[in-house]
C-alpha cells in the first residue's frame, strides 16, 4: 500500500479499504513468485542454504515435539479405548491421527513459529534498513533472491520435515504402546500399516508442501511489505506466524474436505 | 566455500533420509495392503451389503487375501462386489466356494470371508463369479432377540408364580418343602433308601465272592465253564437223554394204547376192570368157589377117618412127626 494510496478517501471505511489493499498486495505478491521462480537466474545455493536453515536446524524441535505428541497421544486416547477393551486398536488410531492430521499440523505449526518468524523478521529488518533497496541497486533481484529461495525452501523442507515427524511420533507411540501392551513393534507397524491407505500418505504430503508454501510466502510477504522501522520488523514477524498458523488451519479444514470427498469416491 | 559445501551434504542426507522414509512406509503400505501384489478378480452379488466398502479386505481361513476392488449396482436393486485376489492363493479357493460378509471384530470394518468349497471342484479363474451367502442381518437378530426377551418375561413370571406357590406350601414339592410330617416321612425314605444301597452293596460283595468261588478250579461251574472235555460228555449225555425221552414216549404211548384196551369192555382183562355183571358173576362164583372149598374141606376130613383113605394119612402124619424130631 503506497503513502499515495492511503492518502485517499476511504471507498467503503478504512480499514475495510485497507483489507482488501491488502489482499491485493498478497494477490500481486503471489503472482510475482509464480513469475519469478520459473524464470532464470535461479538462485540454487541460497535455496540449499535456506532449506539448510529451515529443515536441517528444525529437525531437533520438530522430531523432539513430534515424539512428545505420539506419547501423549497415545497415553491421552489409552483411558477412552479401554473403556470398552479396544486398547489393541491404539497403534491403528495413532497411525490415522498422526498420518492423516497431526504429522503435517504439528509440523506446520512448529515450522511456522520458528521459521516463519525468523523469515518475517530476517526480510523485515533487511526492508527498513533498506538493504533490500541496496540489492536492487546492485542489480541483484531482491524477491528471486529473498523471498524465491525461502518460499521453495519451505515449500520443499516441511514434507520432508513431515515424513520425520511422523517417524518419530509413531517411535513415541511404540513406546508407550509397548510399555503398556507389550506390543512388539512389527505387530505395533502391521496394525499401523493396516489401518492407513495410500491417499493418506499423499493427502499428507500435499497438505505438507501447501504448509510449507503458506508459511513461506506468509512470511516473505509479511516482511517484505514491513515498515515503521524496527517496530515493523516485530510487527511483521508476528503477524508472519499469526497469519501462516491461521492460513495452515483453514487450509486442512478444506484438504480435509476434498479427501474426504476422494475417499467417498 | 567449504562451508556452503557442507551445508548442500547435510541437506541432501535430511532429503534423503526423509524421502527414505515416504519410501518405506509406501513400500511397506504397498506390501501389506497388497497393492503390488499380482492378483485376479473374483465377484460376489449380494442383496445387501450393509456398509462394505472398497478397499475393505478379503478373507481365506483366517488370512487376508486380497481387497474389495469395485462396488456396482447389478440387476435388481443388487450389488456386485469385485475383489481383488492374491494370484498365488487362487490354487486354494474352489468354484464351489462361498462369500458372506462379515466384520472385522465386534465393531470393526466390514470384510468379506471365502470359505467353504470341495476338492472336487476346480480352482476359481479370473473373472469367476462365487455363490454368496447372505450375513446375519442386524435387525433380523434383532427381531429374534426380542421374541426371546418375550420368552424370557413368559419364563420370569412362570417362575415367580412358581415359587409364590412354593412358598406358600401348594402343590406336591411346596408341601415338601413347608410340610414337616412330610419331610420327616421323606427323611425315612431317604434312611431306607439308604439302607437298601447299604444291603445292596452287601450283596454285591457278597455276589462278589460267589463269583470268586465260581472262578476257583475244581469247581463244578468253573468246570462247566472251563473244561472243554466235560462239553462233549454233556452232549452225549444229552443225546442219550433224549433217546431215553423218546423212547418213554414210545412206552407211554404203548401205555395208553393199553389202557384205552383196560377201559374197553371187548377182551377179558377190560371186562374184568369194567363190567359189572362180570364182576357181579364172579363174586358169585368165587363165592360158590369158596363154599365148594368148605364142603371139600370138609369132605377131605371126612375121607380121613374113611378106609381104605385113613392109611395113607396116618402114614404122613408118622413122617411128619420123625421129620420133626
Amino acid at each position: 500500500m503506497t503513502e499515495k494510496a492511503a492518502d485517499r478517501k476511504p471507498l467503503l471505511s478504512k480499514k475495510i479499504d485497507k483489507f482488501f489493499t491488502g489482499l491485493a498486495d498478497a494477490w500481486n505478491f503471489l503472482k510475482r513468485f509464480f513469475k519469478e521462480v520459473f524464470v532464470p537466474p535461479y538462485e540454487f545455493r541460497e535455496v540449499i542454504h535456506q532449506c539448510y536453515r529451515i529443515g536441517v536446524e528444525s529437525l531437533p524441535l520438530i522430531a523432539l515435539t513430534g515424539f512428545i505428541v505420539g506419547i501423549v497421544f497415545t497415553n491421552q486416547s489409552r483411558p477412552s479405548l479401554s473403556n470398552f477393551g479396544a486398547t489393541s486398536w491404539l497403534p491403528s488410531l495413532i497411525a490415522i491421527a498422526v498420518v492423516r492430521a497431526m504429522g503435517p499440523l504439528v509440523t506446520a505449526l512448529i515450522a511456522a513459529g520458528k521459521v516463519g518468524s525468523s523469515i518475517g523478521a530476517e526480510i523485515g529488518s533487511m526492508k527498513v534498513t533498506e538493504q533490500i533497496d541496496a540489492m536492487e541497486v546492485s542489480a541483484t533481484n531482491p524477491f528471486k533472491f529473498l523471498v524465491v529461495t525461502r518460499v521453495l525452501a519451505t515449500t520443499f523442507m516441511i514434507p520432508v520435515l513431515v515424513m520425520f515427524t511422523d517417524f518419530v511420533a509413531l517411535m513415541g507411540s511404540f513406546l508407550s504402546v509397548n510399555a503398556n501392551e507389550n506390543v512388539s513393534m512389527l505387530t505395533f507397524f502391521v496394525q499401523v500399516f493396516e489401518s492407513i491407505s495410500f491417499l493418506d500418505i499423499i493427502s499428507s504430503v500435499l497438505k505438507a508442501l501447501l504448509f510449507g508454501f503458506t508459511i513461506g510466502i506468509v512470511g516473505c510477504y509479511k516482511g517484505y511489505n514491513s515498515s515503521k522501522g524496527t517496530e515493523g520488523v516485530g510487527r511483521a514477524a508476528n503477524a508472519a506466524v499469526v497469519m501462516a498458523m491461521f492460513l495452515i488451519f483453514i487450509e486442512e479444514l478444506l484438504v480435509l474436505q476434498i479427501v474426504n470427498a476422494i475417499r467417498m469416491m | 566455500m567449504r562451508g556452503e559445501n557442507k551445508r548442500s551434504v547435510i541437506v541432501g542426507i535430511f532429503v534423503f533420509v526423509g524421502i527414505a522414509i515416504l519410501v518405506a512406509g509406501v513400500l511397506t503400505l504397498g506390501g501389506q495392503q497388497k497393492k503390488f501384489v499380482k492378483a485376479i478378480q473374483l465377484k460376489a452379488v449380494f442383496d445387501d451389503i450393509g456398509g462394505l466398502q472398497e478397499g475393505n479386505n478379503i478373507w481365506f481361513s483366517g488370512v487376508k487375501i486380497g481387497t474389495v476392488r469395485k462396488i456396482n449396482f447389478y440387476g435388481d436393486a443388487q450389488v456386485e462386489i469385485e475383489m481383488n485376489v492374491e494370484e498365488e492363493v487362487v490354487e486354494f479357493i474352489r468354484k464351489d466356494s462361498k462369500a458372506t460378509i462379515s466384520s472385522d471384530g465386534l465393531i470393526g470394518n466390514k470384510i468379506i470371508v471365502i470359505y467353504g468349497g470341495t476338492t472336487l471342484a476346480p480352482a476359481v479363474e479370473d473373472g469367476d463369479r462365487l455363490e454368496s451367502v447372505m450375513p446375519l442381518d442386524t435387525d433380523q437378530m434383532m427381531e429374534t432377540l426380542q421374541v426371546n426377551n418375550e420368552n424370557l418375561v413368559e419364563i420370569t413370571g412362570n417362575l415367580k408364580n412358581l415359587t409364590s406357590k412354593l412358598a406358600e406350601g401348594e402343590g406336591m414339592v411346596g408341601a415338601a418343602l413347608t410340610d414337616s410330617l412330610l419331610a420327616e416321612n421323606f427323611r425315612a425314605i431317604v434312611n431306607n433308601l439308604n439302607q437298601a444301597s447299604i444291603n445292596s452293596n452287601r450283596m454285591i460283595n457278597e455276589l462278589k465272592s460267589f463269583t470268586a468261588k465260581l472262578n476257583q478250579e475244581g469247581n463244578l461251574f468253573n468246570e462247566l465253564v472251563t473244561d472243554t472235555t466235560m462239553v462233549s460228555e454233556m452232549k452225549q449225555t444229552l443225546v442219550s437223554l433224549n433217546t431215553a425221552a423218546e423212547n418213554a414216549q414210545k412206552m407211554t404211548s404203548e401205555l395208553s394204547t393199553v389202557t384205552e384196551k383196560f377201559n374197553s369192555t371187548d377182551n377179558s382183562v377190560g371186562m374184568l376192570l369194567n363190567d359189572p355183571e362180570l364182576a357181579e358173576t364172579l363174586r358169585s362164583t368165587l363165592q360158590n368157589a369158596d363154599s365148594a372149598s368148605y364142603n371139600l374141606n370138609r369132605g377131605m376130613d371126612a375121607l380121613e377117618y374113611t378106609w381104605p383113605f385113613n392109611k395113607g394119612f396116618k402114614r404122613k402124619k408118622k413122617a411128619e412127626e420123625k421129620e420133626n424130631n
